[in-house]
């Protein structure tokens, strides 16, 4: 094993440590939802789902977010560096929003009546995922590694710019999609209880969403201290 | 007289198992590949 594969593997190491402290967090927020968090009068039960849903959607508008703006900084630095986390956060990016796109229809069948109903701010979420999914193939199909990266800079660059678009649906168009609570210009619009847990699940998700990243980075790493070996030898 | 709530717990049920689910699933895979990678 040469000494990048080492330190890939070194950096994977940590990345699932955090991930699993997280999911260990995971659970407590659970018991927190269940047990101590009150329930919402009108909703009943179906409520709480929320406190996956919402941290769910941040983490993967955050890792979105963050493939732009390190995708934009490896056109201008060509750090290949950037290039990994970009095609890290994007990856991750994906799996959260499975959650966001799972949990929120889950949420929609006893509250709105239907699992899905095609407004902006779902039809706006829906086509970002899709895109995120191209950027994915798009890395696979290209070989050379300076060209991928900057074939998917470009794309993780147009999929950021939808990112503010999906916030701000809610104010730009008629929606059936709930305001923001928490990311408003005025205070947070919750009792004190649930600000507080859906407070704890942001930073549990946030936490979980490091660790993703940091282990499919040492993933990177270790693949390409492979594929040097290889074509050294 | 206060209002019922709504019986919707199976919703809140099942949104709870996806969950782990999808994250759990994709961090098994992403320790299978480290694992597999370089050999």
């Amino acid at each position: 094993m040469t000494g990048a594969e080492a330190g890939g593997r070194a950096v994977a190491r940590r990345g699932l440590r955090i991930s699993l402290t997280a999911l260990v967090a995971l659970a407590g927020v659970y018991i927190l939802v269940l047990g101590y968090t009150p329930v919402e009068a009108k909703q009943g039960l179906a409520q709480k789902i929320f406190y996956l849903h919402v941290p769910a959607a941040w983490c993967a508008l955050l890792a979105f977010s963050l493939v732009g703006v390190a995708s934009l900084l490896y056109l201008w630095l060509h750090d290949a560096r950037l290039d990994r986390f970009a095609a890290a956060s994007a990856e991750v990016g994906v799996a959260f929003a499975a959650v966001m796109l799972t949990t929120g229809p889950i949420w929609a069948k006893p509250i709105w009546g239907t699992w899905w109903t095609w407004d902006a701010r779902l039809t706006l979420t829906l086509f970002l995922f899709f895109l995120f999914i191209g950027y994915l193939a798009l890395r696979a199909a290209v070989h050379d590694p300076g060209e991928r990266a900057r074939f998917s800079a470009v794309v993780g660059i147009l999929g950021m710019l939808l990112v503010p678009f999906i916030h701000l649906s809610v104010y730009l168009f008629r929606t059936l999609h709930p305001q923001p609570i928490v990311l408003k210009p005025s205070a947070p619009s919750l009792p004190p209880e649930m600000l507080r847990t859906l407070l704890i699940s942001f930073v549990v998700f946030t936490t979980l969403y490091v660790g993703l990243v940091s282990l499919r980075y040492g993933l990177s790493l270790v693949q390409e201290a492979a594929e040097e070996a290889r074509d050294g030898g | 007289m206060a209002a019922e709530l709504p019986q919707n717990g199976g919703y809140l049920i099942a949104a709870y198992i996806v969950t782990p689910v999808i994250l759990v699933g994709y961090l098994v895979s992403l320790w299978r590949r480290v694992k597999r990678a370089g050999h």
